[in-house]
């Protein structure tokens, strides 16, 4: 009981200084960059926003709506994470390894192909239906092979399908000679993010983070094991319905809205597991901000990585990420967690 | 030695294809008539020896070199879903080029055309890499003393992604037109074949191919526990080692050449044993006939399917290769 305390009060921590960092987050990267900009000049432009002053224009068009967009996708991204994790009881779980992040992207190409000049509006639900396919395919493949759920088979077979569906995209792209416009799509591409999509994204990735946040009691109970959530009366279909819609609806809109981002709704959760411990009701708000935090902060550095140039995000997140997985894989072996 | 006939024979045929048509399509006489130099057309002339032989070569060598590579990391990792792409050899290599590429070739011109050192020097680069990538598969996926197979695929499939991001990230650096070749490099096509790649990728080839076919016997003795093998005299760890620098050393000279394969080291091992068995000295010959024919079908496809666009043949291949590696992971009992 001391013990779950000590947690609660970690929660507590989190979630209320969370404003605190979430403003920083935004203070530091709209501040720095290729042109760094004073502190002043941002009061000004929230306050007397003047359309021919060029720092204006950058703050308000550029650096806000990235830093917004990076929160956003982050705690989308580690929220579907943290719940794939703990419906699944599967610890490699996550939206690029399970394929999500490709069929998503896959099904932009066919759209980018063949329905050319899509709204913003459909293409977040073509995003939002291709990450039902990849997840669909990687799922449904994994429950036909002999103990293709375990963590390690599932992951390879994430991959595997995840590389088939983006090599057919790419195929179909090239062929069309749109490669060019896809592989925006392909790389990370935060820096470019269109203020509209953005708006329109908000309500989708709330929508997302609010059924996450419903059903977080049934995705404890849930990784506890199917056995154990039946007979506490939990009824686990329902609980696995609501949180793949959830995480269709986070992953679909974050890749619609800045393309793939790989290892951020892996590493978040753990990191977030390991401080608020295996509650998640904690664990799912609290890696909605972490991971927010942390991609803005990404952001951040792949201004500077190769400075003047920007580097994709997902350079960044791959560089953190990958040591962490590797880790993962070396310390938890092929085992269920429970 | 029938299979071997028969897919040789396959080879030429796709070969053959892959002479014949393309942008500019010609007849079987004109093909004839300009290999055996009876009144020769320069226009021909061209387009044979300049594009179509050089490319239909490189195809071949590198999957004579990938079949067997991976025929080798599956005998000594005793796992068949092995394959030198999936385990991120491909990607160590290739990381190693463009880090080459971008500290001695800041000129896209004057590339390869001009200097032997850079000719000589790559596939030493990619070689360093792809034993990167081996020592960190090693380190993350043995466990009790052996290598765990499921950790061993993940492990590389990580360090697949880590490679190329760095890849990536190095490329990103670049000028523009070391960025445009590195881009079209990496993602496995032999577009831009010719006759220097072959000059630099024939002896490695041939010779590494010719030792690891010479020990492949040995990989029968390394399906049986160590303990066995080594009970035969047979110093394990030293020929293991052997293997994997050779292997490793044919990938690099692949890699360094036309990007990333992956694939065909696993589809090849695995049709060449349905088609002759067990016995590794045979399975070897074998891999690598089949190896040869993959490339240069798949190069074929890529070339033609989407005429006048190509596609990467790495892209053929995976398109090709994935189903069959999960066919393969339905089947085992891993």
């Amino acid at each position: 009981m001391n013990k779950m305390n000590t947690k609660n009060w970690k929660v507590i921590l989190i979630l209320s200084t969370s404003p605190l960092f979430i403003v920083l987050a935004i203070v530091v990267s709209v501040l720095y960059g290729v042109k760094d900009i004073g502190i002043l000049t941002i009061w000004q432009a929230i306050t007397h926003f003047d359309a021919n002053n060029v720092d204006h224009n950058i703050i308000m068009t550029s650096r806000f709506p990235r830093v917004i967009a990076a929160l956003l996708v982050g705690a989308a991204l580690s929220v579907s994470g943290a719940l794939m994790q703990g419906v699944t009881r599967n610890y490699l779980a996550s939206p690029s390894i399970m394929g999500v992040n490709d069929g998503s992207a896959f099904v932009i190409t066919l759209a980018m192909v063949f329905y050319p000049g899509l709204s913003n509006v459909q293409m977040i639900i073509l995003s939002m239906v291709g990450s039902a396919i990849g997840a669909g395919l990687v799922f449904g493949f994994g429950s036909l092979v002999k103990n293709g759920l375990s963590p390690v088979r599932l992951a390879i077979i994430g991959t595997v399908i995840g590389t088939f569906l983006s090599s057919i995209a790419s195929a179909v792209a090239m062929f069309f000679q749109v490669s060019q416009n896809v592989s925006v799509w392909y790389s990370s591409k935060i820096h470019t993010v269109n203020p509209d999509m953005l708006i329109l994204s908000i309500p989708f990735i709330i929508v997302g983070l609010l059924l996450a946040v419903s059903i977080s009691k049934s995705v404890m109970v849930a990784s506890l094991g199917d056995e154990t959530a039946i007979s506490l009366g939990q009824r686990t279909k329902w609980v696995k319905i609501v949180s793949i819609i959830s995480v269709i609806c986070l992953t679909g809109t974050a890749v619609a809205l800045v393309g793939k981002i790989a290892f951020v709704g892996l590493i978040i959760p753990h990191i977030t597991r390991f401080i608020v411990g295996i509650d998640y009701r904690f664990i799912i708000p609290c890696s909605a901000v972490i991971g927010a935090v942390f991609l803005a902060l990404c952001d951040v550095l792949s201004r500077y990585i190769n400075f003047p140039f920007e580097t994709p995000i997902g350079v960044v997140t791959a560089f953190i990420g990958i040591p962490f997985f590797l880790y993962l894989i070396r310390v938890k072996g092929g085992e269920q967690r429970g | 030695m029938l299979t071997l006939l028969v897919f040789i024979l396959l080879t030429l045929v796709a070969g053959y294809f892959h002479l014949t048509n393309g942008v500019f399509d010609m007849s079987v006489m004109d093909v004839i008539k300009t290999l055996l130099r009876i009144d020769p057309d320069p226009k021909f002339d061209l387009v044979i020896f300049q594009f179509r032989l050089p490319r239909i070569i490189i195809a071949s060598l590198v999957g004579i070199g990938l079949g067997m590579a991976g025929t080798v990391i599956q005998g000594i990792t005793r796992n068949g879903l092995a394959d030198p792409g999936i385990l991120g050899i491909n990607a160590g290599a290739g990381a190693a080029i463009v880090a080459f590429m971008f500290f001695f070739q800041m000129s896209g011109v004057t590339f390869f055309k001009e200097s032997w050192f850079s000719i000589l020097a790559m596939p030493l680069f990619g070689f360093v890499g792809g034993l990167a990538a081996v020592v960190i598969i090693f380190i993350f996926s043995w466990r009790n003393g052996a290598l765990d197979m499921q950790r061993l695929i993940l492990t590389g499939i990580a360090i697949s992604s880590g490679f190329g991001a760095l890849s990536l990230y190095i490329s990103l650096k670049m000028n523009a037109s070391d960025y445009e070749m590195a881009a079209v490099w990496s993602v496995g096509s032999i577009y831009s074949a010719n006759w220097t790649y072959i000059i630099m990728i024939a002896p490695w080839v041939l010779i590494l191919g010719f030792v690891m076919y010479r020990k492949s016997y040995l990989l029968n003795y390394f399906q049986l526990e160590d303990s066995s093998t080594k009970s035969l005299g047979i110093s394990v760890e030293k020929e293991k080692l052997i293997f994997l620098l050779c292997s490793v050393g044919i990938i690099s000279v692949c890699v360094s050449v036309s990007g990333s394969i992956s694939f065909i080291g696993l589809m090849a091992p695995h049709i060449a044993r349905r088609l002759v068995g067990i016995n590794h000295r045979y399975i070897m010959l074998s891999s690598a006939v089949v190896g040869m024919f993959l490339l240069v079908i798949s190069d074929y496809f890529a070339k033609t399917i989407f005429q006048p666009a190509e596609l990467p043949v790495g892209i053929v291949v995976s398109i090709i290769g994935i189903p069959y590696f999960l066919y393969l992971l339905a089947k085992s009992r891993v």
